[in-house]
């Protein structure tokens, strides 16, 4: 036998064609939307051709509408994709010119300066501050559509608006607010803080990143356009068969929906595989941050959720555009098919939106008590618990649609157990405080923040987890007061305060403390103000999504409105502070906190590829704090103590 | 929820470990043990009147009137009284940390000596198995409760859908966009816009939409069932007071939902006979 | 310092982004021109003289050369030629304790309601109404073009007001699409108390929309099939 050779294989690289980046180059956001916008108007034009001039449908539609938003749509989607550059990899892959290094290195946006921020760019870091300013944009286009229901709300004696309109502006505010607080923390804090704290050196597949990113930008317009053609106006949830009855605004939901679930699919694997593959070496499932469970687990119930929701607006299109009838009960459809299908998503993203909020925050809270975090299998256990139950829990939404009053029994068992898990990361919480002094900066007086509002949200949750308190709660303002304590209160909040913790990681200074504070704590009192006062509302019997209600109602309504403008001015102040502090705030070093977790070990700007040395792990990141001198010692020290140790 | 402490005294014999009394009494005499327990407890106090005014806010509209909406109430209330505890003493474990442990500012961590508290047995073991008795006792609860008034709404023939007892008024509401019609089949089809209900006797609803989903509330007579197009579903009540109570749709469906409203007019049983009778007779109101 | 401004200004630009889309949307929010009943003396009832109004109400099947039909509101961007509209208003206004006849001319094609009920009258002077000069208490189901149903706004504070007439149909045959419209409309006409002012909402109860269960379009937004009525 001769000793093994190793033959070395020269594996052909791609050559490489002009300057690096190739079409890349001439490609960006503004190409995109020039060629989304032309293809959406050639779609239309060549799908109205179809149709001549005032054809009617057989119960007088205008029958070209339809059709028309829907090309128009198809056009944008496949348009934007494609003038963003989203193509070009599969397509040069397809020619047999395959991406060079350079290529790549083009992509991860390499010496672009501000512009790689408008490009197709691949860099995990770049891709996390996009979530985050668009993130932001959709929350002020929500806000917007907010303080506008509020304005309708408070003017008690008079419709200020249409009425097709309000339902409208509900419907969206609720689509448009649920998708950004998805992405406000799995986005930014995903995308730029969870490789960096799994000590990788981007996420596992950089341009599926690139590809959820802006698939979630494609996401917004028809969103937005909508409004003009019908607009949604049937609640976020849009049940069949009234969203039958919409106008083709209806058509750029589905599309929204079902964009943002290939965007919200993408953005899952690629967290999870990069948590489960790429985490450093020594990195064990017992020595992983807090935060990466979060966003694994935010992750994976995302991965199961979405498909739903995807499926039922596929359906619904279908049911719209060519008739067939899966949620036409007149016709033999379910309408309670379709109330299963969206509420398998709708309990999972809840959590989907909180669990990142609250993984921050026990992130944040060891840093500022400067005490390890309580009980770290716990949190893990709580969050495992979460996780499991959401997905049992669906039908506590349709405990009155009459759909199964005996599935009514174990769906109360179910969704009264989350208490139980969600009481452990409470535990952990409170645990960590114990008899610790904080350090009173922005990040965690948020956490102060957001565990009253939790504690709120959770109580309250528990009477809408109970069939015969929901007999009372269900379509309630109640419920529209509980799930904005949770989805605002302790998402939003939370969000805010995971934005002033990373913000020096995110961009080199620090978020200003006292604009910020000002901003925070103005929001904070406002929404106490709003949210209390419509649970006074709701226990008094007012309906969700009406415009005009009873004068009994008028007290607590005129007071949440002015709450809801104190919000606002709140957010706006919290924003300049984003604002300018990203421009000209103090500038912090790389580690301000003086965290122990991987993100804060790099540089500040964080290179292209974070870690000059890929790090190695050795303990859990919450040694913060000295040995305990009230602790129970161990009986032998006791003894040594007493007796002397043995020289 | 707290770390356990052995005193310091006798430690000469490693056997004797002082009991688990005796270091609970250690525990509670720390003086953030007994700040925290007494915020705790008047946390809770001020907490105590929302459970009386959360029912107050129902009542205003002049519930309840069955004794569904009074079970539904009770549910509340009691549900209040469980979670004042827990909630107390998160807000004063918040309080306390913001006030009596207090936190620093600036622009380094404050160099300050706080325990490396990493874990707690006793505090794990406590705070899991009493909030799953919470939990526990929730349920079992609710699950009564549910039960209780099922038994109420539906009867024990629920599945056949005929009415429990043989003098059950039988209603017919229609729900279609944006106006509740309800239809008297025992007595002669009349069909009303509002919703005359006699007292003291059963009621048997078969709720259905011709368009969209709604949803049949009569607030004050707690009861609530989405009216479905295409199926029947069922609820039904006793309303036991006489009076003015409302219909509202609790299911948003469409351009006129905030109108889809009616009124509920319990009377006397002579009474809402006698009217059945004259309505029948010729004119549908 | 600085900071502050920006928080300032930002505040304000907020403040005036929403308070300008809140104007703008109030402002094309689509209500027709407000069409106010015409006073028509006093009427003498068993109760005494009670102030009279007379309201005239059309109803086309579609918008032509000659009646435009309402064009206000978001959905005129997809709004069909086929929509049948109220006209010449939606946005009414009748006096407070008069007798408010309304006379409604319809020149629509029809067919069966959901609900029978709708082809009763309910809620006008004697549960009567009149087609073409005869009285009647109800039209066939199975002929009905739209109704006029006035209906509780969730006011406790006011008067319950509900009046709901059904507007028999021309035949198919005698309505065609186009212009001019049919020579020989329903007319009908109804009388109804009202007592202390008031608003309302009113809406066509028959489903003459399109879309699922023809509820959809014209039904879903005010100017076309639903409006107010103020009772001042």
């Amino acid at each position: 036998m001769s000793a093994a050779t190793i033959h070395q294989v020269q594996v052909p690289q791609p050559k490489q064609h002009g300057k690096p980046g190739g079409i890349m180059r001439h490609l960006n956001f503004f190409t995109g939307l020039v060629s989304g916008v032309v293809l959406a108007l050639v779609f239309g034009y060549v799908m109205s051709l179809q149709f001549p001039a005032g054809a009617l449908t057989a119960n007088f539609a205008n029958a070209a509408a339809g059709p028309v938003f829907w090309a128009m749509m198809v056009g944008w989607v496949v348009g934007f994709m494609g003038g963003m550059g989203a193509f070009v990899g599969p397509i040069r892959w397809l020619l047999g010119r395959d991406l060079t290094h350079a290529d790549a290195e083009f992509m991860a946006g390499k010496d672009q300066g501000k512009f790689r921020y408008w490009r197709f760019t691949t860099d995990h870091k770049v891709v996390g501050i996009q979530y985050l300013i668009v993130a932001m944009i959709i929350l002020g286009f929500g806000g917007l559509l907010a303080m506008l229901i509020r304005t309708e709300l408070g003017i008690t004696w008079m419709e200020v608006f249409n009425p097709d309109f309000y339902n409208s502006l509900v419907g969206t505010h609720g689509i448009a607010m649920i998708i950004a607080m998805i992405v406000v923390v799995s986005g930014p804090v995903g995308n730029f803080i969870v490789p960096l704290m799994c000590g990788a050196r981007d996420m596992a597949f950089p341009r599926l990143n690139a590809l959820s990113i802006w698939l979630l930008v494609c996401a917004v317009p028809p969103l937005i356009l909508s409004l003009l053609v019908g607009g949604i106006r049937d609640g976020w949830s849009v049940y069949q068969p009234l969203n039958a009855q919409a106008g083709p605004g209806m058509i750029g939901y589905q599309t929204t929906i079902i964009v943002f679930a290939v965007s919200t699919a993408l953005a899952s694997v690629n967290i999870m595989t990069t948590v489960l593959t790429m985490r450093a070496k020594g990195m064990t499932w017992s020595r992983t941050p807090i935060l990466i469970y979060g966003a694994f687990a935010a992750a994976a119930m995302g991965l199961y959720a979405f498909p739903f929701y995807m499926y039922s607006q596929i359906l619904s299109m279908t049911d719209r555009l060519v008739n067939t009838s899966f949620f036409n009960p007149i016709e033999g459809g379910s309408v309670w098919l379709y109330q299963n299908l969206f509420w398998l998503l709708g309990h999972p993203e809840v959590y989907v939106i909180l669990i990142p909020s609250i993984a921050v925050m026990m992130e944040i809270i060891p840093v500022f008590m400067r005490k390890p975090l309580f009980s770290y299998y716990m949190a893990i256990a709580g969050i495992v618990g979460v996780v499991g139950l959401s997905g049992l829990v669906w039908a506590h939404h349709m405990y009155m649609t009459g759909w199964a009053p005996q599935a009514n029994y174990p769906f109360m068992l179910s969704t009264e157990m989350i208490s139980i898990p969600v009481g452990f990361l409470v535990l952990v919480v409170i645990g960590t405080m114990w008899r610790g002094a904080f350090w009173s900066r922005l990040p965690m007086m948020a956490v102060f923040a957001v565990i009253f509002n939790k504690m709120i949200g959770g109580v309250t949750g528990v009477y809408l987890s109970d069939v015969p308190a929901d007999q009372y709660f269900h379509g309630n303002m109640f419920v529209t007061a509980h799930f904005h304590y949770m989805l605002m209160g302790a998402g939003l909040f939370g969000a805010m305060g995971g934005i002033a913790y990373y913000f020096p990681k995110m961009t080199g200074r620090y978020l200003d403390e006292r604009t910020g504070s000002i901003g925070f704590w103005t929001a904070f009192a406002g929404f106490q103000i709003t949210f209390m006062s419509m649970f006074v509302a709701g226990l008094q019997g007012q309906p969700r999504r009406v415009l005009q209600f009873d004068n009994m109602f008028d007290i607590s309504n005129w007071i949440s409105t002015i709450g809801a403008y104190v919000i606002g001015i709140g957010m706006l102040i919290f924003l300049a502070a984003i604002m300018s502090s990203w421009r000209s705030g103090q500038a912090a070093p790389s580690n301000p906190w003086q965290a122990q977790t991987l993100d804060w070990q790099t540089a500040t700007p964080v290179p292209l590829e974070n870690f000059p040395v890929l790090p190695v792990v050795t303990k859990l990141p919450y040694d913060y704090g000295v040995p305990d001198p009230l602790a129970p010692k161990k009986l032998e020290e006791q003894y040594d103590e007493k007796v002397g140790a043995p020289s | 929820m707290a770390d356990t402490m052995v005193p310091a005294e006798e430690p000469e014999a490693p056997t004797n470990r002082p009991p688990a009394m005796h270091r609970l009494r250690e525990w509670l005499q720390r003086r953030y043990v007994r700040h925290i327990l007494i915020i705790t407890v008047v946390v809770g106090f001020l907490l105590l009147p929302l459970a009386w005014l959360m029912l107050a806010a129902m009542n205003q509209s002049g519930g309840p009137a069955s004794s569904i909406m009074e079970d539904i109430q009770q549910t509340i209330f009691v549900f209040t009284l469980v979670s004042i505890p827990i909630t107390a003493f998160v807000f004063a474990v918040l309080l306390y940390s913001l006030f009596g442990w207090k936190g620093k500012s600036g622009d380094v961590p404050p160099n300050n000596d706080n325990p490396a508290i990493r874990t707690n047995a006793v505090a794990v073991i406590t705070w899991t198995v009493s909030s799953s008795l919470l939990a526990a006792f929730l349920v079992v609860w609710g699950l009564i409760e549910l039960a209780d008034i099922t038994a109420d709404s539906y009867g024990s023939t629920s599945a056949t859908g005929q009415p429990k007892t043989e003098d059950a008024l039988v209603v017919n509401v229609t729900g279609q966009q944006w106006v509740w019609t309800f239809e008297y089949p025992q007595y002669d089809k009349v069909a009303t816009d509002i919703l005359y209900l006699p007292k003291d006797r059963p009621v048997l609803f078969n709720v259905t939409s011709v368009d969209v989903i709604h949803n049949f509330w009569a607030v004050e007579l707690g009861i609530k069932i989405d009216a479905n197009p295409g199926a029947i579903t069922q609820t039904g009540v006793t309303p036991n007071k006489e009076g003015t109570f409302n219909v509202r749709c609790a299911e948003l469906c469409g351009l006129h939902h905030a109108y889809m409203e009616t009124k509920i007019d319990v009377m006397p049983a002579e009474t809402f006979e006698s009217f059945m009778r004259e309505s029948g007779a010729g004119r549908t109101r | 310092m600085k900071r502050f401004l920006v928080a300032l200004v930002s505040v304000l630009v907020g403040a005036g982004v929403v308070a300008g889309v809140a104007v703008f949307a109030s402002a094309t929010k689509g209500e027709t021109p407000l069409l106010v009943a015409e006073p028509a003396g006093t009427v003498d009832t068993p109760e005494g003289p009670v102030n009279a109004a007379n309201l005239e109400l059309y109803v086309y099947p579609n918008s032509s050369d000659a009646v435009p039909g309402p064009t206000q509101g978001v959905n005129a961007l997809y709004a069909s030629q086929g929509w049948p509209f109220y006209w010449p208003s939606t946005t009414l206004q009748v006096p407070a304790n008069s007798l408010v006849t309304v006379t409604i001319y319809q020149y629509d094609s029809g067919g069966r309601v959901f609900n029978p009920f709708w082809a009763k009258v309910h809620g006008t002077v004697d549960g009567t109404m009149t087609v073409n000069g005869k009285t009647v208490t109800e039209v066939d189901p199975t002929k009905v073009a739209h109704t006029f149903t006035v209906h509780q706004y969730p006011e406790s504070g006011q008067p319950y007001l509900f009046v709901s007439v059904p507007l028999p149909d021309l035949g198919s045959n005698q309505v065609g699409n186009a212009n001019p419209y049919s020579d020989t409309p329903k007319e009908v006409t109804f009388t109804f108390r009202t007592g202390e002012p008031g608003t309302y909402v009113w809406n066509c109860e028959f489903p003459c929309g399109d879309q699922y269960q023809e509820f959809g379009g014209p039904m879903q937004q005010r100017g076309w099939m639903s409006g107010t009525l103020e009772v001042v």
